[in-house]
């Protein structure tokens, strides 16, 4: 999966054409071979872009700032990146014409340890579902399959999860990176620091890491759509997935078959409701 | 030595904790938060109808069972509740139309997830109950009650401990 020539060639058109006044790509890493995303603004520069397979964020997280909301952008996103721009246009977050889409039709991306990663091996959507331009060829939807963490964590005993979760929130730092990296999150004022006592809820305790983690995956519920930027930010490398995937799962068997982002205008598994809902557990 | 194994007995043991235990006497704190137009008023009939309950319950009042945020739970069940109890009118009876039904999709999630991180599964409870249902609450509350004294304190993320 390389389309590096392919993207080179659509963004330093879209230049000479003034059709956009910036480009979010990839850039080559100049002391390891990773990619970092890259705002080129300068048309001479477009020759340092490139796209393969270690290409692993998600690029619409930088339509959330600032100097790129009221401009044109132009960008690249994959499956789980096109769904998440799609929320995004349906919650009124970026307007459709300031954006010119080349979506991907994507292989999977490597993890750090050069394996397909584990959101690309259960990978639902690999086309674009929202693009002005396509590049490669579709493959369609696929089946749905549980994580496997979440299976293997399921079986284990309450006390067990009980405590192999309280290790994860007490490794948390409260950095909000996860917050930060995620383009789903774009509340003004976070009602997580909303707090007037830090002391206990925003204090750095597995206490307040659970308060903060819980709420912000719980306000994700339904719209999440595990390209896990979350868990690339996280300097503590919690798995944060555990927890989305969680909540897709329950969604996923009980409303319909519901997943984030798929379609036009689909704000959520919480913005609608169907009458044969199970209420098996209220009293 | 007998003494000492009946002292165990008598005790009640945290079901997420298993090293923590409490006196037998021991009574739970349960957060209520109930519907103002359903539930909140049929606590009230159960009131002025005579109905005994357990006082363990502490309710808070919010104009539709929608309201309820999730992060209200969480937030609960890191302060002083041991339990968590929701209710709001049946389904059909919502004062705003369709209220409880968004509200029953956000809570079969958040009970799913909050099982999934090591919370028992009875420590949050939902009901529906309706203006003229005062014994049925009484009935609730006395279920919730007693499901949450057999579980015992909950200490796990509690901010007193830190």
């Amino acid at each position: 999966m390389d389309y590096s020539n392919q993207i080179r060639e659509i963004a330093s058109r879209l230049f000479t054409d003034n059709k956009i006044d910036y480009f979010v790509g990839y850039k080559q890493n100049s002391f390891d071979d990773s990619q970092v995303p890259f705002l080129f603004t300068d048309p001479a520069k477009i020759s340092n872009l490139v796209f393969t397979e270690k290409s692993v964020f998600n690029l619409t997280n930088y339509l959330k700032p600032d100097h790129t909301k009221r401009k044109r952008v132009g960008l690249v996103v994959k499956g789980c990146d096109s769904r998440a721009l799609n929320l995004m246009l349906t919650e009124s977050q970026v307007k459709r014409e300031n954006v010119y889409i080349i979506g991907i039709c994507c292989e999977g991306v490597l993890n750090e340890k050069g394996e397909k990663a584990q959101n690309c091996v259960e990978c639902v959507m690999s086309d674009p579902v929202v693009y002005d331009e396509i590049l490669g060829t579709p493959s369609g939807k696929k089946g749905y399959t549980i994580n496997a963490d979440i299976k293997e964590l399921a079986d284990k005993s309450l006390t067990e999860r009980a405590d192999y979760f309280e290790d994860i929130f007490n490794n948390c730092i409260r950095c909000n990176a996860c917050r930060h990296s995620c383009p789903l999150c774009y509340c003004a004022k976070c009602c997580i620091d909303q707090e007037t006592s830090t002391l206990y809820h925003g204090a750095n305790t597995s206490s307040g890491a659970m308060h903060a983690l819980m709420t912000w995956s719980l306000h994700l519920a339904g719209r999440c759509v595990d390209c896990r930027n979350c868990e690339k930010a996280c300097p503590s490398h919690l798995p944060l997935h555990l927890l989305h995937k969680q909540n897709e799962s329950v969604i996923y068997e009980n409303f319909q078959q519901h997943l984030a982002g798929m379609e036009k205008d689909d704000r959520g598994a919480f913005y609608k409701y169907s009458l044969s809902d199970p209420d098996d557990f209220i009293l | 030595m007998e003494t000492e194994v009946k002292e165990a007995q008598s005790k009640i043991v945290s079901a997420e904790n298993p090293d923590l235990t409490a006196p037998a006497d021991w009574q739970p704190v349960i957060m209520g938060i109930l519907c103002n137009w359903c539930s909140y008023a049929g606590s009230d009939l159960t009131g002025t109808s005579r109905i005994q309950y357990p006082p363990n319950i502490r309710i808070i009042r919010v104009p539709c069972s929608s309201r309820v945020d999730p992060w209200f739970i969480i937030k609960s069940l890191q302060s002083t509740a041991d339990g968590v109890l929701i209710s709001g009118c049946h389904p059909g009876d919502c004062h705003y139309i369709s209220g409880n039904y968004y509200a029953r999709r956000r809570f079969l999630v958040t009970k799913k997830l909050l099982n999934f991180v090591g919370y028992h599964e009875n420590r949050v409870q939902f009901s529906w109950v309706s203006a003229a249902e005062g014994p049925k609450f009484a009935k609730v509350v006395a279920k919730v009650t007693d499901d949450i004294k057999k579980l015992g304190p909950l200490h796990r993320y509690k901010k007193e401990n830190f």
